[in-house]
């Protein structure tokens, strides 16, 4: 266990290296840097002066090892958008992301999995009625989604239509900053939620229904175990494969931020924080941005895999084979 | 039964239940943005309260000297105080913080007398000794200012003495033609906060968006009270402004202005239906007025039209001869006669229609009525004829010598060119859409290439494009202050920017008209000399203009003393005098 771990570790640092390099060099080897737009209006000297400054004067080569030497000690510049560093920047943002991940991927586990379920292993028109959903769910695409939902709520006030928090939450205690937070996650959370509690529910639906089909399945119903009974405690924990596999995914891709979602509904997190990076060509945090999705997509892949062996059986009793 | 008519039950099932619950739904609009109790506006209250608008990005910096996007520019006009101002809805220098001035027989040298009594937000008193640390802080090259060029009259600084506390002597190095205006540009900073920094060298990195607020001394009707990254910024009324009202109230009405962030368009116009903002940070799209008028019907949003836009999108050809030298199309391509086609074949009507739904007017030249001042009407104008279109193209040599639908030259060589556009921008996308289709009937190719903005702007900065449309945003409606894009020097002068010597004799012309424009003082010889640059402008189409929006902003009508400008920022520019009617 302990070799596999290092070599996740190893293969987490290297997915770093990688992803946050190409997008430092893809940002800066495209046409047009960060200061283009102001060099419109400034004289050659201010537009070189202001290239100096920020450090983008020198060659590429030079650039790419100075930012390397910096990154690997985890220091990924300055931003040139925010002219602070990018490290607090992201974790700022990453802690705002991170809550909103959390509470989607409970929600979307809570709705997909027990739909998935049943839709899995009843017959009838319940069972139509949610796949039937779930397939417009997981087709309407997230920009159109997400403004269905600020247009929900703007049109009933149930809540309210964008942002983390209402204005005075400085002043506000701590319980109440809380609720007040609470107030406006659902907006944001469902946006993320819905599509994916739907991928969750066509994929549980398949496997638990492959999964009845299983000869340890028929043994328990012919030991005399209800029906309910093996099927949650039989079929239900072999039929997780799949969507734990599908959690790593989910996990990276949730926690890296969903730009749309969170553009539309006004919340400030990390795929926020990148769009704003790529549309200024600031490629120091986009590459910081970058690199903190590989390690949510590696971190994310890895706690799917530790589910995996503890839910399966099978994956258990290979592992100690 | 069987699984088709099951799943067709259930489509049937959720439909009716969709159909129950949109009707239910309509008719469940909440009236206030709580989502409960209906706002019943006070009918005398004028003071207090909080102003909502909402702001498109992030800001990257407070300090203006190195930055100048919505965000900073909105921070300086909340926070700051200028010695003079241009008052954004008439046009006219007013007095600020310099209650007088006198200009000497030369026009070189303006006297300012500061007001009595002024003081920064922390209480310090304001000096003539902070003016004269503002221009240093300005024209110093370790702070690389982006405004020290706007305060620059030749490429040369102004001179500024301090005879006492309250008087400053400014000494211009010549003439400036848009006089004493100028002084809009001036940023004040607090000496007694930032000469260590400046003397160290580190004043650019001042004023950051980490910096607690209480660091910052301003003069502005407003304080900051915090910036929450990617939510908000709060303004706090400034109990020490100087300014009172006619009636001796001081000034800001306001109690606290907040600009949430909002960084999508169309979440920004819900919010304003919403009511959670009471305005937006610029104008409304076109195609979302329709959707706001029953809010103004039901007497929740004020619709004010602005005007017509002092901005339109403009499309110019590159021409640089270097860069057509090696082309087969350079015969024709860079000939005025060709760009006049172009303006003759383009229906200004049928523009407008497509591509502001109605609401824009003709154009022929980058000022428009929205500039009342120094829009010119007498200008060559381009009427709508694709015969006088392709007479002018045959002229060049561009007629149809085979079967298909487009002219050649004498070559061969087809009449097509490339059109760089930004993309995402719908009016612009559309416009050169409109273009294409206008110009297929004159015989002409056109083929759209939309690219990211920072792109495009990187192909027009080092010259390699054929033809561009794209918008460009004054920043001052005075054409002295807009020099860059009228020079041939100039680093706006986008079909040929920053030119050693003019290439052409009208470019050279405009070059030596200008020199009245920005140096006289003599507005009727400036006004003169601006009407004979728009004509020669016209007459040679460097940049070929359609149409010119109506611009329209929207506002809660809980919001009073409103003065709408055309200029950004349209209703904030005066946000001390503003006010919100607050729920009982």
């Amino acid at each position: 266990m302990g070799r596999y771990l290092l070599t996740r570790l190893v293969f987490a640092l290297l997915l770093v290296f990688i992803v946050s390099s190409a997008a430092w060099l893809l940002t800066r080897v495209v046409p047009g840097t960060f200061v283009d737009q102001e060099c419109v209006t400034l004289s050659p000297k201010e537009c070189d002066d202001l290239r100096k400054r920020l450090g983008l004067d020198r060659p590429l080569w030079a650039e790419y090892l100075s930012w390397l030497s910096h990154a690997v000690r985890f220091d990924f510049g300055e931003s040139l958008l925010y002219s602070r560093p990018v490290g607090p920047l992201i974790v700022e943002r990453a802690a705002n992301t991170a809550m909103l991940a959390t509470i989607a991927l409970v929600a979307a586990t809570l709705i997909g999995i027990p739909l998935g379920i049943y839709s899995g292993t009843r017959a009838g028109i319940g069972r139509a009625i949610v796949r039937t959903l779930s397939v417009i769910a997981v087709s309407v695409p997230p920009l159109i989604g997400s403004l269905a939902l600020v247009f929900l709520a703007s049109r009933t006030g149930w809540f309210p239509v964008g942002g983390m928090s209402s204005a005075g939450g400085a002043e506000m205690t701590w319980a109440a900053w809380l609720a007040d937070v609470a107030r406006h996650l659902p907006l944001p959370a469902l946006a993320l939620a819905i599509p994916m509690a739907a991928t969750l529910e066509r994929l549980q639906s398949e496997a638990i229904a492959a999964s009845s089909r299983e000869p340890f399945v028929a043994a328990s119903r012919a030991r005399g175990v209800a029906r309910a009974r093996s099927i949650l405690s039989h079929a239900w924990p072999v039929s997780l494969r799949p969507i734990l596999g599908l959690y790593g995914v989910m996990i990276g891709t949730l926690f890296s931020g969903s730009f749309i979602v969170e553009v539309v509904t006004s919340w400030p997190g990390l795929g926020r924080l990148m769009w704003d990076a790529l549309k200024a060509r600031d490629l120091f945090l986009v590459a910081g941005c970058a690199a903190t999705g590989a390690l949510f997509l590696a971190a994310g892949t890895l706690i799917a895999d530790l589910l995996l062996a503890y839910t399966d059986p099978r994956v258990r009793s290979g592992e100690r084979a | 039964m069987n699984r088709q008519p099951r799943a067709l039950l259930s489509v049937l099932l959720i439909g009716v239940i969709a159909f129950v619950a949109w009707r239910w739904w309509s008719g469940a609009r909440p009236d206030s943005p709580d989502g409960g109790t209906e706002i019943v506006f006070s009918e005398t209250s004028t003071r207090g309260g909080t102003l909502t608008s909402s702001l498109r990005s992030e800001p990257r910096t407070f300090n203006r000297l190195v930055a100048r996007d919505v965000p900073t520019e909105l921070f300086s006009t909340f926070t700051g105080s200028k010695l003079v101002r241009v008052n954004r809805a008439t046009q006219e220098v007013e007095p600020s913080i310099a209650e007088s001035w006198t200009v000497s027989s030369d026009n070189k040298t303006w006297t300012l007398k500061l007001r009595d009594g002024v003081t920064w937000s922390d209480g310090t008193p304001f000096t003539s000794a902070d003016v004269l640390f503002s221009f240093q802080a300005i024209y110093d090259p370790k702070v690389e200012s982006l405004v020290a060029s706007s305060l620059m009259i030749g490429g040369k600084p102004m001179t500024v003495t301090a005879p006492d506390a309250r008087t400053v002597v400014i000494t211009l190095p010549a003439t400036a033609g848009p006089g004493i205006a100028l002084l809009d540009n001036l940023q004040l900073f607090a000496k007694h906060k930032y000469e260590g920094a400046l003397k160290k060298g580190t004043l650019a990195r001042e004023m950051g968006v980490a910096a607690p607020p209480s660091e910052f001394a301003t003069l502005g009707p407003f304080v900051l009270k915090s910036y929450t990254p990617g939510q908000r910024i709060i303004f706090d009324r400034n109990p020490r402004y100087w300014k009172k009202d006619a009636a001796g109230i001081q000034l800001p009405y306001l109690d606290q202005v907040i600009l949430e962030i909002v960084p999508d368009q169309n979440a920004e116009v819900v919010r304003l239906q919403a009511g959670q903002i009471d305005t937006l940070q610029q104008h409304i799209r076109l195609e979302d007025i329709a959707t706001l008028r029953p809010l103004e019907q039901q007497g929740k949003l004020r619709l004010i039209e602005l005007g017509v836009s002092t901005d339109p999108d403009a499309f110019f050809f590159n021409l640089r001869s270097t860069y057509w030298e090696k082309d087969r199309r350079r015969d024709w391509i860079t000939r005025k006669e060709f760009r006049r086609a172009i303006s003759h074949a383009v229906d200004r009507e049928a523009f407008a229609n497509t591509v502001f739904l109605g609401a824009g007017v003709p154009i022929w030249g980058p000022v428009t009525t929205g500039n009342q001042k120094w829009f010119s009407p007498n200008i060559q104008r381009y009427d709508h004829s694709v015969e006088r279109a392709r007479e002018l193209l045959a002229e060049l040599g561009l007629t149809n010598r085979d079967s298909d639908e487009w002219l050649e030259d004498a070559k061969g060589t087809e009449a097509r060119f490339t059109v760089l556009v930004f993309r995402g921008n719908s009016s612009l996308e559309r416009g050169a859409t409109v273009l294409r289709d206008e110009l297929k009937k004159a015989g002409v190719a056109v083929d759209i290439v939309p690219l990211e903005q920072g792109l495009v702007i990187d192909r027009m900065l080092k010259g390699d494009f054929e033809s561009i449309f794209m918008a460009f945003t004054a920043t001052s409606l005075d054409p002295g202050l807009n020099a860059d894009f009228w020079l041939s020097s100039g680093s706006a002068h986008v079909w040929n920017m920053r030119q050693p010597k003019p290439a052409t004799d009208w470019e050279k012309q405009i070059d030596d008209l200008m020199v009245t424009v920005i140096g006289n003082v003599d507005q009727t010889e400036r006004y003169k000399a601006f009407l004979e640059i728009q004509k020669i402008f016209a007459d040679n189409l460097p940049v070929l203009y359609f149409v010119a929006p109506r611009l329209y902003m929207g506002v809660s009508t809980r919001v009073g003393g409103v003065t709408p400008s055309i200029l950004r920022p349209q209703l904030l520019w005066n946000v001390e005098r503003m006010t919100v009617q607050q729920a009982r």
